[in-house]
């Protein structure tokens, strides 16, 4: 369930505990199936996820909008 | 994109490298970098279909299904071939995304500025 002070999203995805290259191909698969500035609204357990999370948009290019978590949201690239 | 290796020399004998050795490299699929496993000595036997079935170490995905991600991603498997005849293994049998490959693919790849960690 989304919180009240958080902003709107497109899609949700849980990632459980799911953590490191696991939880990233998966991340891949789901960002690239959203439509270019559409926001995912991942909840990551996985400790390893603070570091991650923002690691991983740095290098692909998506925008880390909110970090909050387990919550992040995270924008879709342009292509 | 940028390039990375993941040289994994265990198979069977050491369950743990390989499976570790896969997530990392889903790691790397995944933030989009042009990734390459390197199968050398005993890693090569994951080449062979069905070996890595039961691989199934605790805490993580199935070793199978970490590698069937890795290549549906993109990743590529390169196979030793010196290793893979030494064993007597059917070089015409390979799981998809897998190529044997010589010591020259491996300098090609490394010498075009990648990094490499090593299992």
């Amino acid at each position: 369930m989304q919180r009240p002070m958080e902003p709107r999203a497109d899609d949700h995805w849980d990632a459980g505990e799911m953590g490191c290259g696991e939880l990233v191909i998966e991340l891949r698969a789901r960002l690239r199936a959203l439509a270019p500035r559409r926001v995912l609204r991942l909840v990551a357990l996985d400790p390893g996820a603070r570091e991650d999370i923002p690691a991983w948009c740095g290098l692909t290019g998506h925008a880390l909008v909110l970090a909050a978590h387990p919550v992040y949201h995270i924008r879709r690239k342009e292509n | 994109m940028g390039r990375f290796c993941v040289s994994l020399t265990s198979a069977k004998d050491n369950r743990d490298k390989a499976t570790v050795a896969f997530v990392v490299a889903n790691a790397a699929a995944g933030s989009e970098q042009e990734t390459m496993v390197f199968l050398s000595t005993e890693a090569v036997r994951l080449a062979v279909p069905g070996y890595a079935d039961d691989i199934r170490e605790e805490g993580f995905a199935p070793l199978a299904e970490l590698m069937a991600k890795f290549t549906a991603a993109g990743g590529k498997v390169y196979v030793c071939s010196p290793c893979f005849k030494k064993r007597g293994l059917d070089e015409t049998k390979l799981v998809a995304g897998a190529t044997i490959v010589g010591g020259a693919k491996l300098v090609e790849f490394l010498a075009g500025g990648s990094p490499c960690v090593s299992y």
